[in-house]
């Protein structure tokens, strides 16, 4: 997985890793948006640039097993890579695509990734993400989920 | 103070995403509708998705079992092996004459009766190239890593069998200080 660096084009390569106890006291709220404490018994993934312990992204998920679905509970990209002076492309797709594996290794054909936005950014979702919207829920199922995986999985 | 525009709003959409439900009740109701909307899309997936969904999570799960030891009775490599073949062949006859391998070869392997040859590993290794070129990135030597994974955590976990035996055999005839 690799995100773009905006100013020169540069690809970079990434790393998901669950965050560990250690990292809540980084993850200021004027940074990450939330207070992700609340979150700790979730499991929560950073995104990272690979040899660095710069936190750019993070997402907290719920697994639903009796709905073969993975629900994105908070998801954010750092201050300094939102909107259009972000720093890096691509924070969001990566932690979207890699809770779309972790639905996939649980689920294969029943696999679904859902989450519930605002209903106005609700389009961005849908345009960028290929989601389909039921009811105020967002989601991706198969096929378009295989899709997702295979765009933000830079190996292939 | 101005408010804030759409266009301001989708560059944020990524910038603090919370999608946490109200309510259990809230939560209740997505979640059945959500879930009618898709069994009726289930119904129109075809049989090619589901193999490429199949294949996608077991590639995910082999990966997976590499990247952590793990000690217990099952047979990862035999598992894996029958997990690829049931999901691609109707039955597996026909991938042991695709692989050039007798079936009873294929049968012993997947039922754990008889380690996989180097060969048998390299035919599997070319085979499923080929299968995942148009699914989904694939590392061809997992094969290998998922067998020496399994024989590494297999032989560790088995120490207090072999060890008390074979130390009587081991000596060190020069002390390296």
């Amino acid at each position: 997985m690799n995100v773009i660096e905006t100013s020169s084009g540069k690809s970079h390569t990434v790393e998901i890793d669950p965050v560990e106890d250690g990292d809540y006291k980084t993850l200021r709220k004027s940074r990450f948006f939330f207070d992700w404490k609340q979150e700790k018994a979730h499991e929560v993934y950073k995104l990272q640039l690979s040899g660095t312990s710069e936190i750019l992204g993070l997402i907290s998920l719920e697994n639903i097993p009796e709905e073969w679905r993975v629900h994105i509970r908070l998801l954010t990209v750092s201050k300094g890579n939102r909107g259009k002076e972000k720093q890096f492309d691509r924070i969001a797709g990566n932690l979207i695509a890699y809770a779309a594996k972790i639905a996939i290794k649980e689920y294969a054909e029943y696999a679904c990734v859902s989450l519930r936005p605002k209903s106005h950014i609700a389009q961005h979702y849908i345009d960028k993400y290929n989601m389909k919207l039921t009811g105020m829920t967002l989601s991706i199922e198969v096929p378009e989920i295989l899709d997702l995986i295979n765009h933000y999985d830079h190996e292939k | 103070m101005k408010s804030k525009t759409n266009k301001d709003h989708i560059a944020d959409a990524e910038y603090g995403l919370d999608s946490r439900y109200n309510s259990k009740k809230e939560r209740a109701s997505e979640a059945a509708s959500l879930m009618e909307a898709r069994l009726m899309r289930m119904k129109n997936l075809s049989k090619e998705h589901i193999i490429r969904a199949k294949l996608m999570q077991l590639k995910l799960k082999m990966e997976a079992y590499i990247e952590q030891p793990m000690y217990d009775d099952q047979n990862h490599f035999a598992d894996f092996l029958k997990v690829y073949v049931d999901t691609i062949y109707s039955t597996r006859n026909h991938f042991a004459q695709d692989i050039n391998i007798t079936p009873i070869r294929l049968s012993q392997v997947i039922n754990n009766h008889r380690d996989p040859k180097d060969e048998f590993i390299m035919k599997l290794m070319i085979h499923s190239e080929k299968v995942f070129e148009n699914i989904c990135s694939f590392h061809k030597e997992i094969w290998y890593e998922v067998y020496f994974h399994e024989k590494l955590c297999d032989t560790m976990s088995r120490q207090e069998e072999w060890r008390p035996k074979l130390e009587k055999d081991v000596k060190l005839s020069t002390v390296i200080d």
